[in-house]
């Protein structure tokens, strides 16, 4: 491989990868300010490890919903119905794909493909998969995970 | 091993490129994004040639034995356009700086056709600025920033047609640790990357009547202002940059020349200091606010190594503004310098709060270049004209400041006379010229041996500071080649420039009358009438700084 | 169903009797095949990366799965992940390497907890030094292509690199590195230990209007008739789509599934991933579905898959609109042609196909389209 790519033999030990994933499950997301820790820890120049982060859809550098949806756009759902999914996604949060909720309750994202094809339409709910949707399945989870955000407020 | 290119039968060293082999047989191949001093990447796919049937990519493809390879075919020609067309959607034309993309626009015969994707902010530094609707994601400025200049400032973010390059978070330039060297202005073949221009706020002041606008003119810039106007690399045009400079309404044109002498004195004089009194070695030149910057950035434990020594146009800007001043009876608030560099850091550097500049305005020799088209100034008809004697004459040694190891071999030339009291015997000091990436040598001083080495590119740079313990004294400068080599520079294509320019800065050397900066008599007068002696309290004051540790993001 | 036979370590017992050539030798002769689309001999890759000098080798066990329609490997890592990381033990004693990874992707994170266990009780039960590290995607399909896969995993952005090198011989931090995807892996444990294993047998994920998606096992050379009746489509089926990358076409009851009959109605196998549409659905919408699939996963590094897969979007999505004209056809195909043709990488270099059959086989479905201006 080049020899940019070699530059950083820091990489040997640990797989920055696994790394940014630990952070992101720590923090909640990858601020500026952890990018930096990490920078420093892994002698990583910053600008590249922002190239990397970015280069990830399940990287992010905001802060984000409790909740993270990744609604599957792939063919497979796309014939069964996926797209009115996404809709009522969208309509129902009120937010626009790559959003979050004005309550910090969810974020919504579009993925290319979640591998339950043989249970379409499905998406990512929290990095778990809800498959076989209908609108109403979908309503109800939304549903319960504002009961539930709202009972632990009280 | 045996080919076949364009039909005919050939025999070629094995191990070479496509591109390599092609160029070395006279085929034209259009490249972007490939850069023969960067590992090639294959990004652009403009190079494309046909070989054995398949199109491959000629920067990075090594054929085998008996390949068929044809360069010229129209399934060739037809590929190559059409990725032109998709990587620059709308072309002007009009900016001298993105001629190598307009040149080979016109080789593949582009017909516009596709629409603008791209829709980004500009990045409005106030050294660089950047524009990513032009950026054509070749990648060059992303590696010469981190293989030739160890800074990393900027990579790819995001990706497909999202990709872009960028500082780390969306950031500017100017807030991110970029030593501000320009180099990727250098290397970006579509102009999207170019420095911030002091153009209008300079000929505002040329047309002001009541201000006494003061040109210094840095060495590098008569080995290559030249190429601007078509001449070929490494054209001394000294008197002519003079001529052009009076012509454009500059009331005096001093030459830098004159304070690289004066910092010569100063830094000659604070090393023998630190070598007799135990003080820091080595020391380090600080000439270079390329480098200033990255060791700020990066090497805070460095900074007590420092020379305290300014850069040669902040000594001669201080001084223009005080000794000149005085001497031409002129109100120094009424007097407007405009240093012509090589250089992008240079205006950062003379925005510092604690350089107390007096130096109002950089221009890069671009800058200059396009200055003269807006006034319409025909260059290669001017006359060769002086420097003004008040501030402008010069010495070899001063114009050596312009190449890699200059300042090295300008400060021993002096340092040794100082310690001494005799001349250096050779005067040119052969072992730190040429463009090797790290250079060393020694000289004996009063039986001392006295060790040196320099370094030009940040990447040398950053390999260097782990030696520095070896030696005594060392040079470094940001742009490969030396200030010839600046990011304020003309945008060279020909890898032979920088040697050429450099050829012209040492045959300045060898054709000045005075080659040492002790022996300038202007130098010496300053001396006599303003500071007393070299590290004088008033020299302290007026013609050395202090260093500031900035966050390494 | 023949993946789903255990081997229990016999397998690698069986591998470590042999020996290193030895079990290369025998993959060899069992003609195991690559499964992640590209059907590479696994044996003489084993090979180009046991004979190249190196002082440290790395295993890769692809499991990056992200093709569109193609979820055997979450099948496999589901029903029976011990052979599979049997097969990855197998390969790292063949080659000689120490240190191997299982690239996960993102999206199968509930996967992981669980691999995570039995990776940890395989490596305890066959008393081996050799160390497996689950590596966890991040959401980028342009991973599982091999050059890009080390990329990322050598922290980088996840961009192709031109080949030569080669990541057999030149891969993971300059030393050869065998990269398998998990069918492929877990077919060489059987293949080891099995007489009768089976090569022509493969997985095919089924999946669209179809009422019995799934992961089935079919041979080579498998009727269309007999996969159509497996799937059981509640309406007419109109076309397939073979994953993203190879290509849509109309379905043909008698057509034998192999890969030279794929390529004379110009698609490809690809991981045997087939997506049915029905009568119902206009075939252009499927490849705008896949395009934005393109336009998204695409890495961005060489300007005909970054700049042109946005571009074959754009004028499909004109297209559908019904803002579009026969003459977007023949810049459609150009986008396309010339993508697959100047491309890095495998997915720019297939990237063009779907847009290329379908114009070729449902021209009606574009007319449609125009007709409705």
């Amino acid at each position: 491989m080049s020899e940019r790519t070699n530059l950083m033999e820091g990489g040997k030990d640990e797989i920055l990868l696994n790394v940014l994933h630990r952070a992101q499950e720590k923090h909640g997301y990858l601020s500026e300010s952890v990018l930096k820790k990490i920078s420093s820890k892994y002698s990583i120049p910053i600008a590249k490890l922002y190239g990397v982060v970015k280069f990830y859809t399940m990287f992010h550098t905001e802060p984000q919903g409790k909740n993270i949806i990744e609604i599957c756009g792939s063919p497979s759902c796309v014939l069964n119905n996926g797209i009115s999914l996404e809709q009522f996604l969208k309509s129902e949060l009120k937010i626009k794909i790559g959003e979050t909720t004005q309550d910090k309750l969810f974020s919504l994202y579009k993925t290319s493909c979640i591998g339950c094809c043989d249970e379409a339409p499905a998406m990512l709910l929290n990095r778990k998969p809800c498959t076989r949707l209908t609108i109403d399945s979908l309503k109800a989870t939304i549903e319960n995970l504002r009961k539930e955000a709202g009972e632990k407020k009280e | 091993m045996k080919l076949n290119l364009n039909g005919k039968e050939m025999e070629v060293e094995e191990g070479k490129t496509l591109l390599t082999i092609c160029r070395e047989n006279g085929i034209v191949v259009p490249t972007m994004c490939f850069q023969a001093s960067l590992t090639p990447e294959a990004r652009c796919r403009v190079c494309l040639v046909e070989m054995n049937g398949e199109l491959v990519t000629a920067c990075s493809t090594k054929p085998r034995e008996g390949a068929a390879i044809i360069t010229n075919s129209k399934r060739v020609l037809d590929a190559r356009r059409l990725n032109m067309e998709l990587m620059i959607p709308n072309r002007s034309c009009k900016s001298e700086d993105d001629f190598e993309a307009c040149e080979i626009y016109k080789e593949v015969g582009m017909k516009p056709r596709f629409s603008q994707i791209k829709n980004y902010l500009p990045d409005l530094g106030a050294a660089v600025i950047r524009d990513n609707n032009k950026c054509i994601n070749c990648g060059r400025c992303v590696r010469v920033c981190a293989e030739i200049q160890g800074v990393y400032a900027i990579d790819f973010a995001s990706r497909a047609h999202n990709e872009h390059v960028t500082p780390y978070s969306e950031k500017h330039l100017s807030d991110v640790a970029c030593i501000r060297c320009g180099q990727c202005i250098l290397h970006c073949p579509v102009g999207a990357i170019s420095e911030r221009s002091h153009v209008e706020e300079v000929m505002a002041a040329l047309a002001d009547p009541n201000k006494h606008v003061v040109a210094q003119v840095a060495p590098s810039i008569r080995a290559a202002l030249g190429e601007l106007f078509g001449m070929p690399a490494g054209t001394l045009v000294t008197g002519k940059t003079v001529a052009l400079l009076r012509k454009l309404g500059f009331n005096k044109v001093f030459d830098v020349d004159l304070g690289a002498d004066m910092t010569i004195m100063e830094e000659a004089s604070e090393l023998l200091h630190r070598l007799e009194n135990g003080g820091k070695i080595p020391m380090i030149t600080t000439c270079c606010p390329g480098w200033i910057l990255m060791m700020e950035f990066f090497y805070h434990d460095l900074i007590p190594y420092m020379s305290t020594c300014k850069s040669p146009h902040e000594m001669l800007g201080m001084l223009i503004k005080t000794y000149y001043a005085k001497k031409a009876k002129i109100d120094p608030k009424n007097i407007v310098v405009v240093s012509i560099m090589p250089c992008t850091a240079k205006k950062f550097e003379s925005a510092r709060p604690e350089m107390e500049s007096g130096v109002d305005y950089v221009l890069t020799t671009r800058e200059l270049g396009r200055m003269a088209k807006i006034m319409k100034a025909d260059f290669a008809s001017l006359p060769d004209e002086e420097f003004d004697p008040a501030l402008g004459i010069s010495t070899g040694a001063g114009v050596i400041f312009g190449a890699t190891g200059g300042v090295m071999e300008a400060a021993l030339r002096t340092a040794h006379f100082l310690a001494t009291g005799k001349e250096l015997e050779a005067l040119e000091i052969n072992e730190i010229r040429g463009m090797k990436g790290i250079k060393e040598g020694k000289i004996v001083l009063n039986g001392k041996e006295i060790r040196f080495a320099c370094a030009h590119g940040g990447a040398n740079a950053r390999k260097l500071i782990e030696q520095k313990d070896k030696y005594h004294f060392i040079e470094m400068m940001a742009c490969p080649g030396g200030c010839i080599g600046g990011g304020g520079q003309p945008i060279y294509r020909d890898p032979d420039t920088l040697r050429k320019r450099t050829e012209a800065i040492y045959s300045a050397d060898r054709a000045s009358k005075i080659r040492r900066s002790h022996e300038n008599p202007v130098v010496q007068e300053i001396y006599k009438k303003l500071l007393g002696a070299p590290l004088s309290k008033k020299a302290e004051r007026l013609l050395h700084t202090k260093y500031t540790k900035r966050s390494r993001f | 169903m023949q993946i789903l036979r255990k081997t229990n370590l016999k397998a690698l017992a069986k591998a470590h009797a042999l020996g290193q050539e030895g079990v290369i030798a025998l993959i060899e002769r069992k003609g195991l095949e690559g499964r992640g689309g590209a059907a590479f001999p696994t044996g003489k890759k084993w090979r180009t990366c046991h004979d190249t000098q190196a002082d440290e080798r790395f295993v890769v066990c692809n499991a990056d799965e992200g093709e569109p329609g193609t979820f055997k490997d979450k099948f496999i890592i589901l029903n029976n992940p011990k052979t599979m990381i049997e097969g990855i033990l197998i390969a790292a004693y063949a080659i000689g390497a120490k240190r191997c990874f299982i690239y996960l992707r993102g999206e199968y994170e509930f996967l992981r907890p669980k691999l995570q266990r039995q990776v940890k009780s395989m490596l305890k039960r066959a008393k081996t030094d050799v160390t497996i590290e689950i590596v966890r995607g991040a959401g980028a399909y342009i991973c599982g292509e091999s050059t890009a896969l080390l990329q990322s995993l050598q922290g980088n952005r996840g961009t192709a690199m031109s080949k030569p090198p080669n990541p057999t011989r030149n891969g993971l931090w300059g030393k050869p590195t065998m990269i398998n995807n998990v069918e492929t892996l877990t077919c060489a444990a059987q293949a080891v230990l099995f007489d009768n294993w089976k090569p022509e047998v493969r997985l095919f994920s089924l999946s669209g209007n179809i009422q019995n998606p799934g992961v089935y096992e079919f041979p080579i050379g498998v009727k269309m008739s007999k996969v159509i009746k497996a799937a059981n489509p509640k309406r007419k089926l109109k076309a397939v789509s073979f994953g993203c990358f190879g290509g849509i076409m109309p379905v043909d009851e008698n057509m034998a599934i192999t890969p030279e009959t794929l390529m004379m109605e110009k698609c490809h196998h690809g991981a045997y991933s087939i997506i049915f549409a029905d009568e119902t659905n206009n075939v252009v919408d499927l490849s705008l579905s896949i395009a934005k699939f393109y336009t998204y996963e695409s890495c961005g590094k060489c300007t005909p898959c970054r700049e042109g897969t946005v571009r074959m979007l754009n004028l499909l999505r004109k297209i559908h609109s019904g803002e579009g004209s026969r003459e977007d056809l023949p810049i459609l195909c150009e986008l396309a042609n010339h993508i697959q043709e100047t491309a890095l990488c495998g997915l720019g270099q297939t990237c063009g196909n779907h847009v290329l059959t379908s114009i070729l086989h449902f021209p009606q479905d574009y007319e449609a389209y125009f007709s409705k201006k």
